[in-house]
């Protein structure tokens, strides 16, 4: 058995009368490229959003790196090492592609007033080093020559790649992206798609998506979770899954033999 | 026989015109925090003028009812508003757009109406007197110098001194600050709390953070203002100064320090300078004049530069 990264069991979550997530279990792979799909209002965002501290779940646990992660807050959890992109993208719009990146990099005493104190002299100098990295990653991503634009200025798609580079500077040991390609044309898509595949092999990252693409899930996934009703119904490998009856019935219909 | 619409002669009383840049001043100071949870954070505070009056009678209550020294009362009083700055913030900064104004303002109705009531400490509305006895000494001395340079009557000299440096000194620091990692994070709060609380930021500590050097800065700002009217009663510190420094603040630019003292200054030159024009009409309808005046000074230069005198195009624009 694989080793875990990260885990969630018997999730709940009730918005009012809605139990938007109910009783959801289930595991990721360290260094899996995962998907999670399902029909809309399945529960899969939701999922997301309560992993992630941005919406406080009912009761459950989730584990990051066998550590509970349940009900802590946003920052807390991204700086355990799981970071998220969202459905959409929120580029901070007055503010520079760089100084988007720069904000991102974890462990900056000069982002505190005491810290500033006490490395008065020595911040500038941890700047550099971060701007070098962030140069860096933004020509990885083709946006070096928009570094100086700000961030509202870029297109859907440079918005995508700029939330997914600037995800990458704060070094995420788990990185769960809502919905990576949607709105995103095709050789963006696939570039996105090389760049999970890329970043898997040297870096070692896990990736956790949302997905409707079959397609792409097929071709790009080790391991699929399938979600109904709030309820995680199947798990596995893509070629298991797409046979399951239950998957059938709930999300793929009877066309999911069309897909290659 | 033409009537002379505006007189020209008291616009050479410069005596006036320094008083006019001295209160300039204190409200350029005062928005200065304002501009910090606005323009930089995106905190909308509404309660600026609560901090200011915490700040000011904090500074006088120590000195005139428990005799201590300013030197030491002015850092404490100073620290007594950080700190109101904090417990307002705590609950409040929880709330999200219209709710934490609201919240603000209810903070700052609660101080005035406490300055009127708590007569034993405060004076009530009678006021407390006597907290600038450094000051006056100070003053003394400082026209002394100015009287060996032929300026011995302009009074107004080390007040309007005192306030723009102090300004300069304030400016200096928040520039500072906006340029460090630190003022990065607060504009990313400022521009979507979401994105920096998943990149690892703390937004609800920037945020009281913010509110609290805010409340620091408003601080100073009653400081000097109680050193201009040599009074301290709760009538001054009403909501009225607040809503002055958001037109200041929107005159200037949101977003930029330096047009907060481009702001103040133009709004009191036309709001005094109204005061000049000559009609065949009585005082209060003269008085009423000059606020239509500079609503209409304010509505044109929202229509030429809807940014702001200082404010960037990009900004609002992106924002939007």
């Amino acid at each position: 058995m694989a080793d875990t990264i990260f885990a969630v069991r018997d999730l709940v979550k009730s918005f009012g009368g809605l139990r938007a997530v109910d009783g959801a279990t289930f595991e990721v792979a360290r260094g899996s490229i995962t998907a999670l799909i399902g029909p809309n209002g399945a529960g899969k965002t939701t999922v997301f959003n309560l992993a992630t501290g941005f919406i406080r779940p009912d009761r459950g646990a989730i584990e990051l790196e066998g550590h509970s992660v349940f009900g802590r807050a946003p920052h807390t959890v991204a700086r355990r090492g799981m970071g998220r992109t969202f459905q959409i993208t929120k580029a901070l719009a007055a503010m520079t592609v760089l100084d988007n990146m720069m904000l991102a990099a974890p462990d900056q005493p000069a982002e505190r007033l005491i810290g500033l104190a006490t490395h008065a002299f020595t911040w500038r100098r941890q700047e550099r080093a971060i701007r070098e990295r962030a140069m860096q990653l933004l020509e990885r991503f083709r946006l070096a020559s928009l570094a100086n634009s700000y961030a509202g200025t870029l297109s859907g798609g440079q918005r995508k790649l700029l939330e997914f580079a600037r995800l990458l500077m704060t070094r995420p040991r788990l990185v769960l992206l809502d919905e990576p390609l949607a709105g995103v044309n095709p050789v963006l898509g696939q570039q996105i798609l090389a760049h999970i595949h890329e970043l898997r092999t040297e870096q070692g990252i896990t990736f956790l998506f949302i997905e409707h693409d079959m397609e792409v899930v097929m071709n790009n996934a080790d391991s699929v979770i399938v979600m109904a009703f709030g309820k995680v119904i199947a798990s596995g490998l893509p070629s298991q899954v797409r046979r399951d009856q239950r998957v059938i019935d709930a999300y793929l219909g009877a066309h999911a033999e069309d897909v290659a | 026989m033409i009537p002379h619409l505006i007189s020209i002669a008291p616009f050479g009383h410069l005596d006036f015109w320094l008083g006019v840049g001295i209160v300039a001043g204190i409200y350029a100071i005062f928005t200065l925090g304002l501009q910090l949870n606005v323009g930089f954070t995106g905190i909308v505070n509404l309660g600026q003028a609560g901090f200011m009056a915490i700040g000011a009678y904090a500074m006088a209550i120590l000195i005139v009812n428990y005799g201590w020294s300013p030197w030491l009362a002015l850092p404490v009083a100073t620290l007594v508003a950080m700190l109101a700055g904090v417990i307002v913030g705590m609950p409040a900064v929880r709330l999200r757009g219209d709710y934490l104004a609201i919240a603000t303002i209810a903070a700052a109705e609660i101080v005035q109406s406490t300055a009127q009531n708590a007569i034993n400490l405060t004076g009530g509305n009678n006021g407390l007197l006597g907290f600038d006895a450094a000051w006056q000494t100070i003053q003394i001395w400082a026209l002394g110098l100015l009287a060996t340079i032929g300026l011995g009557q302009m009074d107004q000299i080390p007040l309007f001194a005192l306030t723009w440096i102090t300004f300069g000194a304030l400016l200096v620091i928040l520039f500072t600050l906006q340029h460090t990692p630190w003022g990065r994070v607060l504009r990313a709060i400022r521009e979507n709390e979401d994105a920096a609380e998943a990149l690892g930021k703390n937004a609800y500590a920037y945020k009281i953070q913010s509110l609290a050097l805010a409340a620091a800065i408003g601080a100073i700002a009653g400081y000097l203002l109680a050193l201009n009217i040599t009074l301290i009663y709760p009538g001054t510190y009403s909501a009225d100064f607040t809503f002055i420094g958001f037109a200041i603040l929107v005159l200037g630019g949101l977003g930029s320090y330096s047009g907060v003292a481009l702001g103040s200054i133009l709004l009191w030159f036309v709001l005094e300078g109204a005061r000049f024009i000559d009609l065949p009409l009585s005082a209060d309808k003269v008085a009423a004049l000059r606020l239509l005046i500079v609503g209409l000074v304010l509505i044109f230069i929202m229509a030429l530069r809807p940014q702001g005198i200082l404010g960037k195009r990009e900004e609002m624009v992106l924002r939007g």
